[in-house]
């Protein structure tokens, strides 16, 4: 795999089942809103060796009726919501910032997570994304800096912790430590922030 | 291709292992290592499917039943 530009890396992988249903799944959402993968499925499609369930992705916030759209051609094409059949209720979910599940109908194995980009953090991981070019599709993930600052600083099981150091090491020379410093600082501020409004 | 050096404990292991399959993964061609890697997450899919977790048990499983 190699950087084509800053924000495009040509990936000539073998695609495996999980590629394969997440570029199936992006094919749909794409027709609807911008999207952008985040977290451990960005490190196993560039090469971290284990498995997920669930693909987290932050996608731009819908109004109802485009929501509607959405959840109905996903239904077309087969997938179903884990977590609720009724619209309205989905629709309500991610409107209280909370994620929604979508899987194959009658699977629940991998599925799609998916989250309004809401809070700062979020809104900011649309910027500076790469786009992963495969041989089955284009996938836009969050910036490698962005991926090993909010997997070392925010999440830190040793899970995350793995995927942020094969991150750094498979682009060591590609990786800006300036960056990774900044979202750093941003991620910690933002962490603070949640914390008193908690209070 | 770099050893694989034995770590003191199993997270230094597990980091050792981390370093050492992101080195060949930076030096091997792209169809070489993934081919590795799919065996790996091919048999996870496959064993999802073939265990037919329900909606219900699933999102209880992972502390989201609404």
């Amino acid at each position: 795999m190699k950087f084509l530009d800053k924000e495009t890396i040509k990936l000539d992988r073998e695609l495996n089942e999980l590629d394969k249903f997440v570029l199936d799944f992006l094919k749909i959402l794409e027709k609807h809103t911008d999207y952008v993968i985040i977290s451990g499925y960005v490190s196993i499609l560039l090469g971290r060796t284990r498995g997920t369930e669930d693909i987290d992705v932050f996608i731009k916030e819908l109004n109802k009726n485009k929501f509607l759209d959405l959840y109905n051609n996903l239904k077309r094409k087969g997938y179903w919501c884990l977590n609720s059949e009724g619209s309205g209720e989905i629709y309500s979910y991610l409107e209280d910032g909370l994620a929604v599940r979508f899987a194959l109908k009658g699977e629940t194995i991998p599925n799609f997570e998916v989250k309004f980009a809401r809070n700062n953090l979020a809104k900011e991981s649309f910027n500076e994304r790469i786009t992963v070019i495969t041989k089955g599709g284009n996938i836009k993930i969050s910036s490698l800096e962005r991926q090993i600052a909010f997997k070392r600083y925010y999440l830190k099981s040793d899970k995350d912790l793995e995927d942020a150091k094969h991150i750094e090491e498979v682009f060591k020379n590609n990786i800006d430590r300036k960056k990774i410093n900044i979202f750093k600082n941003l991620i910690m501020e933002e962490d603070e922030k949640a914390k008193t409004r908690k209070k | 291709m770099k050893k694989l050096k034995p770590g003191k404990n199993n997270k230094e292991d597990r980091i050792n292992f981390v370093k050492y399959w992101a080195d060949f993964v930076r030096n091997s061609k792209d169809e070489l290592w993934s081919r590795q890697q799919n065996v790996l997450i091919n048999s996870q899919i496959q064993n999802a499917r073939y265990v037919k977790m329900s909606r219900k048990d699933y999102l209880n499983l992972k502390g989201e039943l609404r």
